[in-house]
């Protein structure tokens, strides 16, 4: 075999030659530094190229595009009501990685040790000194929803990553030194007496004003993991009411200047019960 | 339109959005590149065969109108037309650095040629297989090889040239 070519070692790289061709190639290897040397720069550049695209898939999503998913025309997406959620760090290459997120269930009850514990204060503080969002939405009719279909959206996306429980994932990873990075007026609410661990809080962006959504994972499969997203409103109070969205069931109420929304695959009851007992904890109702 | 097909497209649209930003080269043109396939995607999802890869299906849809356009000399290409992400005037300089390194990279991947750019974002970036890759490029699996390293080739040399090749041995070597 001649010297591998850059053709030969970028397929090499991708994993696309046959077996006894990559015998052949690593055996160069073993000889030659500066074949190592130029598959050392062949593969970085690919990380490179790969980290560098990584963060379009944390961005926004507009509002046209989900209108166009959807088959709406553009002006049926509600002005103030469209969600726009941004990811955090290391959740990009997730949505091409499926199937994955039942493995990652074993790990909450793990981390659950860890944990300390959420509430979001009644009174002012960094949400609710940010401006309304669009936690306005969900008593409109089906067309003002799009802000509900995003929430179990992004939550599915979240729960479909295999990196879900890594701590890289979260802006605010699990541990209460990583914790006190959490805006003062909030606290992470104890869950453990449903098997759900708190994994960490992501920063979310909702036209433009900050949000978090807070993850939990259970071993628990007739649970499963679940997510609170909080974002501020200046709109009046509503009660919890249930809806089905995305193929998640969502919980969602306002209270005092905050908008809640509990995100989760739990049948009704759980997802009742969980909520109350946040509701509870965050004097949130 | 079934509920599941527009759940599968919404739930794409992250993706198709990074390849559209890798073929177009900027944010705006590459949203209106996947809004073309969503709309075009609503209206052949008879086509869609089940079973099938949902988002082979719809990078190729991407492609396909990305050829067109070209074709049609609708998109022009312009350098440095890269626009700055949305950062917040409070971002950390560091977090600001590493960024604009990202944006070198992506600049440089702007820089070469079309089909290049395509077996990138397809392999390098999305990880389709190169057979994957070339169903949805429509053209020989040693095509997409040959375009690949390339492209690769080509990106070493340009990040190298312009000092923004990352070195896991600088690391290294600023510890010591």
């Amino acid at each position: 075999m001649q010297r591998p070519s850059d053709e030969l070692l970028v397929a090499y790289l991708d994993g696309e030659v046959e077996e006894t061709v990559a015998l052949e190639v690593e055996s160069w290897l073993e000889r030659d530094p500066e074949l190592r040397n130029r598959l050392q720069v062949l593969t970085e550049s690919a990380t490179q190229i790969r980290d560098a695209f990584e963060e379009i898939l944390r961005e926004p999503v507009p509002d046209r595009l989900m209108a166009a998913a959807r088959g709406r025309p553009p002006s049926a997406e509600p002005a103030t009501g469209a969600a726009i959620l941004s990811f955090s760090a290391k959740l990009a290459g997730i949505t091409a990685r499926k199937g994955m997120a039942n493995r990652r269930w074993g790990l909450g009850l793990a981390a659950a040790a860890s944990l300390s514990f959420l509430v979001i204060g009644a009174g002012g503080g960094y949400l609710a000194g940010t401006g309304d969002v669009s936690i306005d939405g969900v008593q409109r009719t089906s067309t003002a929803t799009s802000w509900l279909d995003n929430i179990a959206g992004y939550h599915n996306l979240l729960i479909s990553s295999a990196n879900g429980a890594e701590t890289a994932v979260f802006d605010v990873p699990a541990g209460s030194e990583s914790e006190k990075k959490l805006p003062t007026d909030i606290r992470v609410p104890d869950l453990k007496p449903w098997g759900l661990a708190f994994q960490g809080a992501r920063k979310l962006v909702v036209e433009g004003k900050p949000a978090f959504q807070f993850f939990y994972m259970t071993d628990n499969k007739s649970l499963g993991p679940i997510t609170i997203t909080v974002t501020n409103t200046t709109r009046q109070d509503i009660s919890p009411t249930f809806d089905k969205r995305e193929g998640v069931n969502l919980l969602y109420w306002r209270h005092q200047g905050h908008g809640y929304a509990l995100v989760g695959s739990a049948d009704k009851g759980w997802m009742w019960g969980i909520a109350n007992d946040i509701e509870f904890q965050l004097k949130a109702i | 339109m079934t509920e599941a097909f527009s759940d599968q497209l919404v739930a794409s649209l992250p993706r198709l959005r990074r390849f559209a930003r890798g073929l177009a080269g900027n944010a705006s043109q590459a949203d209106d590149l996947v809004q073309a396939a969503c709309e075009r995607a609503l209206t052949r999802q008879h086509q869609f065969q089940e079973g099938t890869r949902f988002d082979s299906w719809m990078f190729r849809i991407v492609q396909t109108i990305w050829i067109d356009q070209i074709r049609s000399h609708a998109v022009r290409k312009e350098d440095g037309e890269i626009e700055d992400e949305r950062y917040g005037s409070d971002e950390p300089v560091r977090r600001a650095e590493a960024r604009l390194a990202l944006e070198e990279v992506r600049r440089a991947a702007a820089r070469l040629p079309a089909e290049q750019r395509e077996a990138l974002m397809l392999v390098t970036v999305d990880g389709f297989s190169y057979k994957e890759a070339a169903e949805i490029a429509h053209v020989p699996v040693g095509t997409i090889m040959s375009r690949l390293a390339r492209a690769r080739v080509a990106l070493v040399a340009q990040l190298e040239a312009g000092g923004g090749l990352r070195r896991s041995g600088d690391d290294a070597a600023a510890q010591r």
